[in-house]
């Protein structure tokens, strides 16, 4: 993974620095408080490390390796400064200690626990904060540069800085208690699954802040209070890195949790894909799977692994729906998408967390191209299977019954020893049989349209309308040949459009343009008919058409009102 | 006796072309010499029994043939390779598409007629006729559907109803005594309606009956003559 260098790389930089920073303080052997202090400091970069190679999109983990290195860089600062390291190197090292306070106190609380501002009106105290925590460690930070310091009183310009470092520390404390009332307010009000995780950051924020109190008392307090200052300083290092840790251990906070397997205790992180795994292996099991309505079922299977559900379907608009796992309650969680809708249901074990909505919310774009494409491809072959069923109606009402009609008068001229009226009558019959299936094949696919082109074609099905239509195209277009589907697509659209300018629009002229520029095919028919409102007539014909075209990378649009005619203008993309 | 037209019937329906077989023996006018179900034994039976007119089904599947066009293209060889046999096509397509193909090379001996006219002796026999005096007839409704055609076109309509009659008797192959009797109107009243859709149609009169009928279906043709 491409985090866990950088992110390797920060968590060692941090953990060396407060080794070496700490030993180079106290000088080798190093008394017991002093490793103390080093084991209480590594869990932070470790932590860290964990959260920003696994989810290396939330920025909790990044925050807290940058809240490491401030720790471990001041450390260091402190450190190089006691075996007489110049100033200029070690001060702006040790300033870094405000921006460990800033970052801990503040933003570890602010952001937890996914990295984001709980809302955008925190905004301003993050500013606050940001600026407050500069304005501190630069205070501090030129205050102790100053080559003066300690060997005179201090001028004008030391107490400006130590006015602003002070200000910087009062604001940052301000800060720090208004976002532990929000993480206590979020606490009260989170739900379940998070409330144990912010119960543990609650309780972390509060012991930093006892400890801090502590470590207060100890530099108020001099010597005397030194095991409050000790503790002090190992609450303010470890109580949020350990509630973190619990939050994840109990409450599989960021979906990171530790378990057994087999006989040793593991950190299992694979219990539960990212949010970009699971796209990018729903990418390539739609890929693979060519049949829609499969692809609906991996799309509900990725949801339903991915969030560790019961069931998960996937609802079309056009009522498709299909269900991976055993649907046995309702769905707690409905996600409505393009053309359709996830459904979500009980997560094996506890309600759904944050982070579960965000997945099923990122999973709602593919989703909706699978929907639309299966829905597309669903109503395509509806569509055609309507069409052969009127074929069959055609043919058993219509070309049969004539038929048998005429071998019932067959059977009567030969009994009757029919004159030659009746036989011409019979032969009258046969040739109506005949034309009618003549009309019926050349509807299923009209031989002009095969062997002649769509111009022919099209010219051939208006030649036959009982009103004036005219039919104008390009010469060019005359001899240029197109795909099957694509000329059957667009003759089939003027086809059913003329239709339905005499079946319903009552239209005594129309007007039909076929042309080919910017690599589109276009038709246009447009009628003097009565005209419709598209917005409520329902067009049955022109959808499914409309949805053929679509398949091909093209569209239909109805330009219509009442009393003003219709207008139909479709297109389809081919090469130019 | 008097002497029958020799023909041979190619359809690769077995009814059909019975069927076909028989009415044109009644009519005691035409000898069946040979029956046959596809384009190659076509060629073959033109090439052994030597017969005056061919009628031929537009598809027969099978061989190398084109696909939707054997008849068509059967036709073509045999009037290439024996100029004096007539060849009556019979098409369930009246779409104009398939006579221009037909008579994509000349009109001569060629005659394109809708399967119906199984059902209409006399017509069938019309053309069976012309076609074996290197006559050439294409089929009425072929020739309503060109004019729809140039309606659809958006090119003017010149002609009066009467007019129309005349041009799809002319496409019939018939000389003007014949449309006069079809008609039934005098013969100087189908000169002066002739002369009219020549002279509106932009065409030289001729009084040779298969050059008039290329004529009318050079402008009918697929092509609308402006845009060419």
């Amino acid at each position: 993974m491409s985090s866990r260098l950088p992110a390797g790389s920060l968590a060692s930089i941090a953990a060396g620095s407060v080794v070496i920073g700490a030993l180079l303080e106290s000088g080798l052997p190093a008394p017991a408080s002093q490793w103390t202090f080093i084991v209480c400091a590594l869990p932070l970069p470790a932590l860290g490390l964990l959260l920003a190679v696994r989810r290396p999109e939330l920025r909790y983990g990044w925050l807290l390796l940058a809240t490491a290195l401030s720790f471990g860089l001041a450390t260091l600062g402190v450190g190089l400064s006691m075996r007489g390291v110049p100033a200029l190197i070690g001060a702006p090292l040790a300033a870094l200690f405000t921006v460990f306070y800033g970052l801990s106190w503040i933003f570890v609380p602010l952001l937890f626990p996914d990295g984001r501002l709980p809302s955008r009106r925190w905004r301003a105290v993050a500013w606050i904060s940001g600026v407050a925590v500069v304005l501190h460690g630069g205070g501090l930070l030129l205050g102790g540069l100053s080559p003066s310091r300690g060997t005179r009183p201090p001028t004008s310009f030391d107490l400006v800085l130590a006015f602003v470092a002070g200000g910087g520390q009062l604001v940052t404390w301000i800060m720090a208690v208004v976002v532990f009332c929000g993480l206590v307010v979020r606490w009260r009000r989170a739900d379940p699954p998070e409330r144990g995780q912010y119960a543990w950051m609650v309780s972390g924020a509060a012991a930093t802040v006892v400890g801090a109190v502590l470590l207060m008392a100890f530099v108020a307090g001099g010597t005397r209070a030194g095991v409050a200052g000790f503790l002090g300083i190992v609450m303010v290092m470890a109580a949020l890195p350990a509630a973190i840790a619990v939050a994840i251990v109990r409450h599989r906070l960021l979906d990171v949790r530790v378990g057994l397997r087999g006989s040793r205790l593991h950190l299992v992180f694979d219990l539960r894909p990212t949010v970009d795994e699971v796209l990018s292996d729903l990418g390539t099991a739609l890929e693979d799977t060519p049949e829609p309505v499969e692809q609906l079922g991996r799309l509900a299977a990725a949801v339903r692994t991915g969030l560790e559900l019961r069931w998960a379907a996937v609802a079309l608009d056009d009522g498709t729906r299909v269900v991976s796992g055993r649907q046995d309650d309702r769905a707690v969680l409905e996600l409505p998408v393009r053309g359709g809708r996830i459904e979500c249901g009980p997560k094996q074990s506890g309600p759904l967390t944050r982070v579960d909505r965000r997945l099923v919310r990122a999973l709602a774009v593919p989703a909706g191209l699978a929907i639309q494409s299966a829905g597309l491809v669903t109503r395509l072959v509806n569509a055609q299977e309507a069409e052969r069923r009127r074929i069959e109606r055609n043919i058993h009402d219509g070309v049969q019954q004539q038929l048998v009609a005429l071998i019932a008068g067959l059977e009567l001229a030969r009994a009757t020893g029919a004159g030659p009226d009746t036989l011409a009558d019979l032969r009258e019959q046969a040739r109506q049989t005949l034309t009618d299936l003549r009309e019926l094949a050349a509807g299923i696919h009209p031989s002009s349209l095969s062997q002649g082109g769509l111009v022919e074609a099209v010219e051939e099905r208006c030649s036959r309308l009982p009103v004036r239509t005219t039919v104008s195209a390009p010469p060019s277009l005359r001899a240029r040949r197109f795909a099957d589907e694509v000329e059957g697509a667009m003759y089939f659209t003027v086809s059913e459009t003329v239709a339905n300018a005499l079946k319903h629009a009552g239209a005594t002229a129309i007007e039909v343009r076929l042309a080919h520029d910017d690599g589109r095919l276009r038709a246009t028919v447009a009628d003097d008919g009565r005209g419709f409102e598209p917005r409520t007539a329902s067009r049955r014909g022109l959808a499914t058409l409309a949805d053929r075209l679509d398949a091909l990378g093209g569209s239909l649009t109805v330009d219509s009102g009442p009393g003003e005619g219709t207008r139909v203008n479709a297109w389809v993309p081919v090469d130019a | 006796m008097p002497e029958t037209i020799r023909t041979v019937v190619a359809d690769d329906h077995y009814l059909v072309r019975e069927g076909t077989r028989r009415l044109l023996e009644t009519s005691g006018e035409v000898t069946v010499v040979g029956a046959v179900g596809d384009a190659d034994e076509l060629l073959d039976a033109v090439r052994r029994l030597r017969p005056d007119v061919v009628i031929t089904d537009i598809r027969m599947p099978g061989g190398r043939w084109r696909a939707g066009f054997e008849g068509i293209d059967a036709a073509h060889r045999i009037r290439s390779a024996h100029p004096g046999v007539g060849v009556v096509v019979l098409s369930q397509f009246s779409d104009a598409l398939f006579a221009f193909e037909l008579f994509k090379h000349g009109t001569e001996g060629f005659a394109y007629l809708l399967k119906d006219r199984v059902g209409d002796l006399d017509e069938l026999l019309g053309a069976i006729r012309a076609v074996a005096s290197g006559g050439s007839v294409i089929d009425p409704k072929v020739v309503e559907g060109l004019l729809a055609r140039r309606d659809v076109r958006g090119q003017q309509e010149a002609l009066t109803a009467r007019e129309r009659d005349v041009l799809r008797e002319m496409a019939h192959g018939r000389t003007n005594s014949a449309i006069a009797r079809a008609l039934h109107l005098s013969i100087s009243s189908v000169e002066k309606n002739v002369n009219a859709i020549f002279t509106k149609l932009g065409l030289e009169n001729s009084g040779d009956v298969h050059r008039r009928v290329a004529a009318v279906l050079a402008y009918l043709g697929p092509e609308p003559p402006d845009q060419r």
